[in-house]
């Protein structure tokens, strides 16, 4: 529990435990409750959160499945207490694929479109608003809506750029490693960056030219508002709304450049049809065996793995590093119409870190893969990634994995397995270095950390499946 | 009552006005082309991975086997 002195709006003194990324915004807060997240709402908020509540503002936003569910705990002259429903995991946007970036800028448009009909208008357009939630995006900022103002513009309209359409159009034309930046700019990608970082041509591109070229040359012209005149500027309701339309048409049709060539993978593998489907097989009784609810797949490509599973999981977390693989997982979920797969971008050699003031705004994948506490971690075909590629002592990512979940179903390729072969191949000079990397070196490091429960080879390959739980004094 | 605690940025405050005007330009433009299109039979089905921008604001919910 901490003890933090509010800003002046709200000048309490709380015992709460506020969360620590709940700082900027006076209209309320965040706090956890013995592990229940809940939101303060101070009396500066008041009038709005009554309004949306008993317009049915809020009712038909949770009817969609737009914005987080919560119910209202207690209401007094100070404060408001809701508690919104529990996301069990939260993803940020700079572990999205590119059509999860995309659904996160039209949900945030589509939004304020709603808000603009109903009155109200968005406050701010952080992405940092919206995360991932029953395979679709949800907006998880409940006090982000505010009155309109007749005739104002959106206050919130360049955040949007810097947070969405930046972002989203750089990455169409350099490609989807773009997105990363937003973990660079948490307040979004400077409008002179995002205009100089674009071709030429897209000055002769109207929308692009109105929204980022011009608004990078305005901006730089006026970076001073000492006198608050930013107030005096007037936009009609209707020309607002054309705003809104046209990013939502072109924020659309967006496409990135690169190929998506991640549909083809399973048919690259160098193991036959029957391994695969062993493979499989073996992984679903021991899935099934230990009555798994939750899991990880690390490296989960587009989901194959985890779709094949038969038992019934509450939630399947799928990282992969390569953004177009986790966006054809994706596109499955938004078809199949899935609910318990998250996809998400990561790289494990590189997982993301705390970032923010404090370094505790955002938390890392660390904390909050400890905190999910996933029943089982699957992780296929990539242990010769971690050791040969990225050099990772054996040891090392058998703690990795130990940090955060009790069972671990590993496959081990071995040395002449001809992706590990050609791992090895491109060491040159530096390939006896790579001689631990062995089935017995790997039992031997794996065995601090874990007991082997089973092990079985997979017929028609150079693999070995384990089977691993941690042992008692990690637990 | 804007409770607003970062700074919205004065030009892009005085620049909407001009973007809109664009971008109304943009809506109208694509508006008559997709007619056009639809005229002569050339409307392509859009891609349904994402809906529309419009928020489904209808009272009624649509229950299944609900008789009330």
């Amino acid at each position: 529990m901490s003890t933090i002195l509010r800003p002046k709006t709200n000048q309490v003194v709380t015992s709460k435990a506020i969360h620590s990324s709940s700082f900027r915004d006076p209209s309320g807060y965040v706090f956890t409750d013995n592990g229940v997240i809940k939101r303060v709402i101070n009396p500066v908020y008041f009038d709005q959160y009554k309004q949306l509540k008993s317009s049915g503002f809020f009712k038909t936003l949770f009817k969609n499945e737009l914005l987080v569910m919560h119910k209202e705990l207690s209401a007094s002259d100070d404060e408001i207490i809701i508690q919104p429903e529990n996301i069990p995991f939260i993803t940020y946007p700079y572990e999205w694929c590119f059509n999860q970036y995309k659904e996160a800028a039209l949900l945030t448009l589509k939004l304020q479109k709603f808000c603009l009909e109903h009155q109200f208008s968005l406050k701010d357009a952080s992405a940092f608003n919206i995360t991932f939630h029953n395979g679709k995006a949800i907006f998880i900022d409940t006090l982000s809506f505010d009155f309109y103002q007749e005739n104002t513009p959106w206050r919130a309209y360049k955040q949007f750029i810097t947070h969405f359409l930046g972002p989203l159009v750089l990455a169409h034309f350099h490609g989807s490693e773009m997105l990363k930046l937003s973990n660079n700019f948490l307040d979004g990608i400077p409008v002179k960056t995002i205009a100089s970082l674009l071709p030429f041509k897209t000055k002769l591109n109207p929308f692009l030219y109105s929204n980022i070229h011009l608004l990078a040359k305005f901006e730089d012209k006026h970076n001073e508002d000492y006198k608050g005149e930013a107030k005096a500027a007037e936009l009609s309701k209707k020309g607002q709304l054309n705003i809104i339309e046209s990013l939502y048409n072109y924020i659309k049709k967006l496409e990135l450049k690169e190929p998506s060539e991640w549909g083809e993978y399973y048919n690259k593998t160098n193991y036959t049809d029957d391994a695969f489907v062993l493979k499989s097989t073996i992984i679903n009784q021991w899935v099934a065996s230990l009555n798994t609810k939750t899991l990880i797949d690390v490296g989960g490509n587009d989901g194959t793995f985890v779709r094949r599973i038969a038992a019934t999981l509450q939630h399947a977390l799928v990282c992969d590093i390569d953004n177009n693989a986790v966006d054809f997982n994706y596109k499955q979920i938004k078809k199949n119409k899935e609910t318990y797969i998250t996809p998400f971008v990561l790289d494990v050699l590189n997982p993301s870190a705390a970032i923010g003031f404090n370094n505790q705004e955002r938390q890392s994948f660390i904390e909050r893969i400890a905190a999910f506490k996933p029943d089982v971690t699957l992780a296929l075909a990539v242990i010769h990634h971690m050791s040969l590629s990225g050099n990772v002592p054996f040891k090392n990512s058998a703690a990795f994995f130990a940090s955060f979940s009790k069972h671990l179903i590993i496959e081990f390729p071995e040395r002449d397995d001809s992706w590990v072969q050609r791992l090895l191949k491109s060491k040159g000079e530096f390939e006896s270095y790579f001689d631990f990397y062995n089935l017995d070196n790997f039992i031997a490091s794996y065995s601090s950390y874990y007991t082997i429960v089973e092990q079985k080879n997979i017929e028609g390959s150079k693999r070995t499946l384990f089977l691993l739980k941690r042992k008692d004094e990690y637990n | 009552m804007y409770s607003l605690y970062f700074d919205p940025g004065l030009g892009a405050m005085i620049l909407q006005a001009a973007i809109a005007a664009v971008a109304g330009i943009i809506l109208f433009s694509k508006s008559v082309m997709y007619k056009i299109k639809l005229l002569l039979g050339l409307s392509k089905k859009e891609d349904d991975l994402f809906d529309d921008i419009n928020v489904d604001d209808s009272e009624t919910e649509n229950k299944p086997g609900s008789d009330q």
